[in-house]
């Protein structure tokens, strides 16, 4: 497979000029559909608005007053199944881009040095982040803009949490985060990296070390495994593992182990497209998506699905991988996959895969990637013993306030919803935010 | 479909043009390279880029132009501070020369301006000895300064008359007068050319206007080292003007003299509708600087499609048939009452007309968040039709005439119960008024 030289950059988004083009397509619909579209509550029905009529910063003023992650949202949403979904020039032609024009905006704004967001005084209180992805990014930053102090504590060595290390840099790039980073910085949000909070009760313990509130966005970093009992196999890895390996300076280490070599991704989400896309533009002799239903019933976007077909993956359908062929180096050598047929619909509409008897076969294979669902790290729950969790260690919030079992610790993000889409863990930041200043008012009266 | 080739050949002022399309004078007609590739992609005329006498050194300030845009769509409008030729006379009738040769079947027409009777004698003179089949009188220039030069010409009357006059007397072939659309009512000065001799009367030329502000500079576009000022607007965004006055003209029957119509054209619809109004032929400047001479394919292709449909044997039966039935305000119907209509079942639900209805029209709308559709409140409709210009379905919302007992509702007052607080005599008869 060829080589993709473009691996650690973004392809370029619209020029103002196509922004302003596609804009002009926009109906200004009355009652805007599409600003019902968002989870996390964008009004494209205004800032295309503004646009059209040439009121450009207010346009941008529109996105990040509401949303401080706009240009990963403008990047990584699924734009085609919320906002552009609504879109009513859909019937004339087309849904109007919105994402595209939204990352625009964002992406003017630094070219024209746009100062649009604030803090106020500081109020006194300090509220303490776990965790830098969007739901910590958007919480601390909607904190800040209500002045409060705000320190993330991210494990990592640099922030960003899943849109740094679970993502690759292709959909999603360093540079273009670091300027999104900046402005929220500039709201005097304090991040504190290589900073875990991950001793027994350490997270709750924030409360007594000055914070008066406690937001945990910690996120999904475990992984689901087809066989938890086999470990430490040379080239059998998690999406997890593998994603963040190629975002943490071991990408060229990871490029001369894939080129020309067999690739198996197993699993058919969006996670899975990115690892089995990844190999191939790192140079994969052959990538195998290996997945249990057919096309149709992937959870991966549409336009993911397309664009990994299109860089040559192979999607091996209707197989389930039962077994690994493991050598006695210890080092992967082969799936066993069964084939499976589509059973009749079941009650929630997804067909369900059934093994078809005596199709067993061996798939070769140098490298295996298992992206078959991220989970809660298996001790997180210690970090925070009081907060209660259910049975994938999720914890367990109010959903108007992001409020936990324990006073003054506030939760969101994937380590609530489960594995979520960026849009929703901004949204949770903001709730969060929202239900923590209720809290402090609370504690003052 | 035109399946035979459609004759659109038209006889202007005596002379036979292949089709009403020309070049106007303009830095589109500069030269003679420039023309003969006109002349190829079909134009059958231009009126070649006024002429200098040699007499002055002609420098254009640089920039010479601004677009004005709207929104992404370029060149709605063009602002230009163009000057005549800044070639020397000789150069470019050794370009007529050349056309002459090379396109026997093609017209040109020397555009001229002079400062002085004998100025304007020895540029017609000149032209008329190298080729030209006519002469444009160029008494609209929109920025020239200096009084008896350019539009400065085209607002007084008795200049026009005396040139021309002097132009008349010094050639033997047709004298147009291109006039100018910055004055109230070109009839008279019209009128002036034709005492002077004038046969047909060419218009308009650009319209004085200033297309654009520096933001940052507060200087008006284009910038000339500096320095803004206001100049000569063209393109589509002056084409209503263009069609008022080419119809004033054409109305005018004491005037009675052949059109060349101008202002805005872009495609052989612009144009159909200058010759509707009266023009035998039409002529085009901002048009190809946006697209190109190609565009008069289009015009070609476009107009011999709408003849053979309607079995239009020729241009000239299109000339000024839009003209009895354009008449003065007065002479309106207004018994005659109608309603917008909508055919719902192409309607995408924007809701853009609720918001003009609302915002500029009736309030005769309601919506349906439901459906999210219009529904119209029938006797509230002021039938002003600005929700079928808002319309992203083209046809959706149509004009329906009323019968004659249909009566539409008045106007609500919406605060009646302040009447004890109103100030109001009726209104006495005034002498000499018809109330």
């Amino acid at each position: 497979m060829e080589q993709n030289e473009n691996f650690a950059s973004m392809p370029k988004g619209f020029s103002l000029d196509q922004a302003i083009a596609e804009a002009e397509r926009c109906l200004l619909c009355h009652d805007a559909p599409c600003s019902t579209g968002c989870p996390a509550g964008t009004d494209p029905g205004t800032f295309i608005r503004k646009l059209r009529l040439k009121n450009i910063t207010g346009a941008i003023r529109t996105i990040k007053e509401n949303n401080i992650l706009g240009g990963a949202c403008g990047v990584l949403c699924p734009a085609a199944r919320l906002c552009e979904q609504e879109c009513c020039a859909t019937e004339i032609s087309r849904p109007i881009e919105i994402a595209k024009i939204q990352r625009c905006l964002i992406e003017h704004s630094w070219d024209r040095g746009l100062k649009l967001l604030s803090a106020p005084e500081k109020n006194g209180s300090q509220v303490a982040v776990v965790g830098s992805g969007p739901a910590g990014l958007s919480c601390a930053a909607e904190l800040a803009k209500r002045g409060c102090q705000v320190t993330i504590f991210e494990a990592h060595s640099e922030p960003g949490g899943v849109i740094r290390y679970g993502v690759p840099s292709y959909r999603y790039d360093a540079d273009f985060f670091a300027h999104e980073l900046q402005e929220i910085k500039s709201l005097g949000v304090e991040i504190r990296c290589d900073a875990p909070i991950r001793g027994e009760g350490e997270a709750e313990r924030l409360l007594q070390n000055g914070y008066a509130a406690v937001f945990l966005a910690t996120g999904l970093w475990g992984a689901a495994r087809l066989k938890p009992e086999v470990a430490d196999v040379d080239g059998l890895l998690s999406s997890v593992e593998f994603l963040a390996s190629l975002r943490d300076g071991q990408l060229e280490v990871l490029r001369d182990r894939i080129k020309g070599s067999t690739v198996a991704v197993i699993g058919g989400g969006s996670v899975a497209i990115d690892c089995a896309e990844s190999a191939a533009k790192l140079g994969a002799r052959d990538v195998y998506l290996v997945y249990r239903r057919s096309f149709t019933q992937m959870p991966a976007e549409k336009s993911e699905q397309i664009e990994a077909l299109e860089s040559g993956v192979h999607f091996l359908v209707l197989n389930q991988p039962v077994d690994f062929v493991i050598n006695h180096h210890r080092k992967i050598e082969a799936i066993r996959l069964v084939r499976t047929r589509l059973a009749e619909t079941s009650g929630n509409g997804r067909r369900t895969p059934e093994t078809i008897p005596g199709t067993e076969w061996v798939l070769n294979a140098d490298i295996v990637i298992e992206a078959i669902g991220n989970r809660a790290v298996t001790d997180s729950s210690r970090w925070y013993p009081n907060v209660q969790v259910d049975g994938q260690r999720l914890i367990q919030t109010d959903s108007s306030t992001c409020r936990t079992s324990v006073e003054g610790i506030f939760a969101g993000g994937d380590i609530v919803r489960g594995p979520g889409l960026v849009v929703e863990a901004v949204q949770d930041g903001k709730t969060a935010a929202r239900g923590i200043m209720e809290y402090l008012a609370g504690k003052e009266v | 479909m035109a399946n035979q080739p459609i004759d659109l050949s038209v006889d202007f002022c005596g002379v036979k043009f292949k089709n009403p399309f020309l070049l106007s004078s303009s830095p589109v007609s500069n030269s003679a390279e420039m023309v003969a590739n006109a002349f190829e992609a079909g134009w059958s005329g231009v009126a070649f880029k006024t002429l200098n006498s040699d007499r002055v050194r002609i420098v254009h300030p640089s920039p010479r132009m601004n677009p004005y845009h709207y929104g992404s769509k370029r060149l709605v409008g063009l602002q230009n501070v163009e000057q005549i030729s800044d070639r020397p006379l000789r150069d470019n009738l050794l370009d007529f020369l050349y056309l002459k040769k090379n396109y026997p079947d093609r017209i040109i027409i020397s555009s001229i301006m002079g400062f002085s009777n004998d100025e304007w004698a020895y540029l017609a003179k000149a032209s008329e000895d190298n080729g030209a089949d006519m002469l444009e009188l160029n008494f609209s220039c929109p920025h020239m300064t200096i009084e008896g030069s350019g539009h400065k010409v085209g607002q007084a009357n008795h200049l026009i008359e005396k040139f021309t006059e002097t132009v008349k007397k010094s050639v033997s072939i047709p004298v147009l007068a291109k006039m100018t659309p910055n004055i109230t009512d070109m009839i008279e000065p019209a009128l002036y050319a034709k005492q002077g001799g004038a046969d047909a009367i060419a218009a308009i030329n650009t319209v004085r206007g200033i297309s654009q502000i520096g933001l940052d500079d507060w200087t008006a576009r284009p910038k000339v080292a500096g320095i803004g000022a206001i100049s000569g607007t063209s393109g589509p965004a002056v084409k209503p003007i263009g069609l008022r006055f080419i119809a004033d003209l054409a109305k005018c029957e004491k005037l009675g003299l052949p059109l060349s119509g101008q202002g805005g054209i872009e495609t052989w619809i612009d144009a159909l509708e200058y010759i509707l109004l009266g023009s035998s032929t039409v002529q085009v400047t901002t048009g190809i600087i946006h697209y190109g001479y190609r565009i008069v394919e289009e015009m070609i292709e476009g107009l011999s499609d709408y003849m053979a449909e309607r079995d239009v044997e020729r241009v000239a039966d299109l000339v000024g048939k839009a003209l009895p039935t354009l008449q003065e305000t007065d002479k309106f119907d207004l018994n005659s009452q109608g309603i917008a209509s909508y055919d719902l079942d192409r309607c995408v639900g924007c809701g853009q007309c609720l918001i003009v209805c609302n915002d500029s029209g009736g309030q005769a709308l309601e919506w349906d968040s439901q459906t999210r559709r219009p529904r119209l409140i029938e006797d509230k409709c002021l039938s002003c039709m600005v929700c079928s210009f808002v319309c992203p379905v083209s046809g959706l919302i149509t004009y329906k005439k009323q019968p004659s007992s249909w009566q539409r509702r008045e106007t609500a007052v919406i605060g009646t119960e302040l009447e004890s607080e109103l100030k109001l005599e009726p209104i006495k008869k005034m002498p000499g008024s018809l109330i």
